[in-house]
């Protein structure tokens, strides 16, 4: 039954290996230059920034920076191709040409049969995902730490040991859809269409909450500001910089009695002919806070391992989802 | 061994309401090649699948060589089944089939799948897709009966072929069950087809057993009556009516007895076993006694 699965699944999986032995040679070409160009951020001593800023600059304008989009949209594509070409038909496709009835009437149970397929191709999901991601994320190394952003939620998601529980989730879900739906195009477009919203609803809704985000709410740094507006009522928005090296998942300026800090200005101080300084001033002397809620370097990976895990989890249930159907509700 | 090799009591599948198989009760003896004969959408899929476990019953119980059909690895190596169609895999060769077969069924004979494609003049490096109807077929026959099973299940094997190959698949099909003594179970909506090969009938009509029974016996216990006009009640007794037709004189009465018609006034006659199939399926699904029709 391995060689059987095996068998079929050898042409998808040639094609995959070469996908991304092509790939491994761009990343291994262009790994070398990007190392080169650090060196100068690698040697530095002092005034480190500067020398990173012009790492990064030079990295974004060569073809490293094609290579770093490319790579995002490959660590995302990845998994949901995986659960629509591997795991939709795997089980659609037999019983869409009938030949789940030969298979079935061999000397085998069709849970061996199922789990045979299960193990063989998803072991073949996990190896070309975790090689993938383990490319990526070592090619990328030195460009995330430069740009301190590993953490942020498009990153996050192309790097480390979550595109490994996606790819699962998808290729697990792929399996039942088509198992449920019997035919192998609409299994497809299922699996593409849950996946989406599953991963989607990760770092908007759910990611932040994996695990307690850190909560500060220190004195407003009038010289930590991004933007400073004040309309013509005088209603105010100030917004502090976002935290350096971590997920800034919300970030306001409240008064010193927790209210979010909306005006009204004092127009003769912020007013258009008032100088900007002195507006300034002024906000400095209301007593604000910044209340800032995120998720500092130090928790990627604990977050990494949390998402990851739920991932497999789900794929887990699915397959146990997929045992059940196949011998209680395919018959 | 005179356990039965089917034994289905009050046997039932339903889909949501619509009943594919109702309360059907049958012994089939070993041994024996046995005809399911009945018309499209009569149940003989929907039993045969009960037979080798593709599904699971409604309601009643079902055993196939004494185990519950699909039960594990050792049941499913007592029963071959060749599914509707013939499925093979379109993209594998004929070889790989047979490594399919060898590598799932621990009791494959491989020269005797090896041999049976020679015989066939099949390619084995051929891909199962471009073989014809008739080669499809014989492919799924040999993979069937290489696991060496104890029955041989066939839904429909003949009905997408032409007329050569059914004649070569039947041939083929006959030849093996004389040489290996397996019981078979095969089913068909055309009676031509089975009638050289079977020596035990079950009738299909509307989800429901009609007749089932040893082919001699059957022929032996039917009759073509056909006498002057006269009401079911004047035939003879133990007579039961199956079909009867009627012109303005004459009455033509297919009737099942145990015992032999002795009537003078009627012309016994006996029946091809088309016709008396033909009887069956014809006949009204709920049982009623036939009345004559007095309407002109």
């Amino acid at each position: 039954m391995i060689w059987f699965t095996w068998r079929q699944f050898r042409t998808p999986a040639t094609i995959t290996a070469g996908a991304l032995a092509v790939f491994a040679v761009v990343l291994l070409v262009s790994g070398n230059t990007i190392t080169d160009l650090y060196s100068s951020v690698a040697t530095c001593q002092s005034d480190c920034g500067n020398a990173v800023d012009a790492f990064l600059t030079q990295v974004r304008n060569g073809a490293g920076g094609t290579i770093y989009n490319a790579a995002l949209a490959v660590m995302y594509a990845a998994p949901p191709l995986i659960g629509v070409f591997w795991g939709a038909p795997l089980i659609a496709r037999e019983i869409e040409a009938g030949t789940h009835r030969l298979a079935w009437n061999q000397s085998i149970t069709r849970s061996r049969w199922l789990a045979t397929k299960l193990a063989v191709v998803g072991g073949a999901t996990a190896l070309a995902t975790g090689l993938l991601s383990w490319g990526v994320t070592t090619w990328a190394q030195r460009i995330d730490s430069a740009a301190a952003d590993r953490i942020t939620p498009l990153v996050f998601g192309a790097r480390g040991v979550v595109p490994i529980g996606y790819a699962l989730f998808a290729f697990a879900l792929g399996v039942t859809c088509g198992m449920l739906i019997h035919r192998t195009v609409p299994a497809m477009a299922a699996t593409l269409g849950v996946y989406t919203v599953a991963v989607a609803s990760m770092p908007l809704w759910l990611r932040a909450h994996l695990m307690p985000a850190r909560h500060e709410t220190p004195a407003l740094d009038m010289g930590n500001l991004d933007a400073l507006l004040i309309d013509q009522k005088g209603a105010m928005l100030v917004e502090p910089n976002a935290v350096a090296n971590a997920w800034t998942v919300s970030n306001q300026t409240v008064t010193s009695s927790g209210q979010p800090f909306t005006g009204p200005a004092d127009l003769t101080r912020c007013g258009r002919s008032a100088a900007i300084r002195g507006c300034d001033e002024w906000v400095g002397s209301l007593g604000l806070r910044q209340d800032v809620v995120y998720h500092p370097d130090s928790h990627y990976w604990p977050l990494q391992w949390i998402e990851a895990g739920i991932f497999v989890a789900l794929a887990a249930l699915l397959a146990a989802v997929s045992f059940w159907w196949l011998r209680r509700r395919l018959s | 061994m005179t356990d039965p090799v089917l034994r289905a009591t009050g046997l039932s599948k339903r889909y949501g309401r619509r009943v594919a198989l109702a309360d059907c009760t049958l012994a089939v003896p070993p041994g024996r090649v046995v005809g399911l004969v009945g018309p499209n959408g009569a149940g003989k899929t929907t039993l045969l699948q009960l037979a080798v476990g593709m599904l699971a019953p409604t309601a009643g119980s079902i055993t196939v060589l004494g185990g519950r059909p699909g039960s594990g690895p050792a049941q499913l190596a007592k029963v071959g089944f060749v599914a509707q169609d013939a499925p093979t895999y379109a993209g594998l060769t004929v070889a790989e089939h047979l490594r399919f077969g060898r590598h799932t069924n621990p009791g494959w004979d491989q020269a005797f799948a090896e041999e049976r494609i020679a015989q066939l003049d099949l390619d084995p490096t051929q891909k199962a897709g471009r073989l014809s109807g008739g080669q499809r077929a014989q492919l799924a026959l040999t993979l069937a009966v290489a696991k060496r099973p104890e029955l041989l299940v066939l839904d429909e094997p003949v009905a997408s072929l032409d007329p050569i190959a059914r004649r070569e698949f039947l041939r083929a099909l006959m030849a093996y069950t004389a040489e290996h003594r397996t019981s078979v179970i095969l089913s068909s909506h055309l009676v031509s087809d089975l009638e050289r090969v079977c020596d035990h009938l079950i009738v299909l009509t509307a989800s429901r057993v009609r007749v089932a029974g040893e082919v001699d016996e059957l022929m032996g216990s039917h009759y073509r009556l056909t006498g002057a006009r006269r009401d079911p009640g004047d035939l003879p007794a133990g007579a039961e009516v199956i079909e009867h037709s009627h012109t303005e004189r004459q009455s033509t009465y297919i009737v099942r007895s145990l015992v032999p018609i002795d009537d003078a006034s009627l012309t016994v006659e006996q029946l091809t076993l088309e016709d008396l199939v033909l009887a069956y399926l014809s006949r009204p699904v709920a049982p009623h006694r036939p009345e004559l029709e007095t309407a002109r």
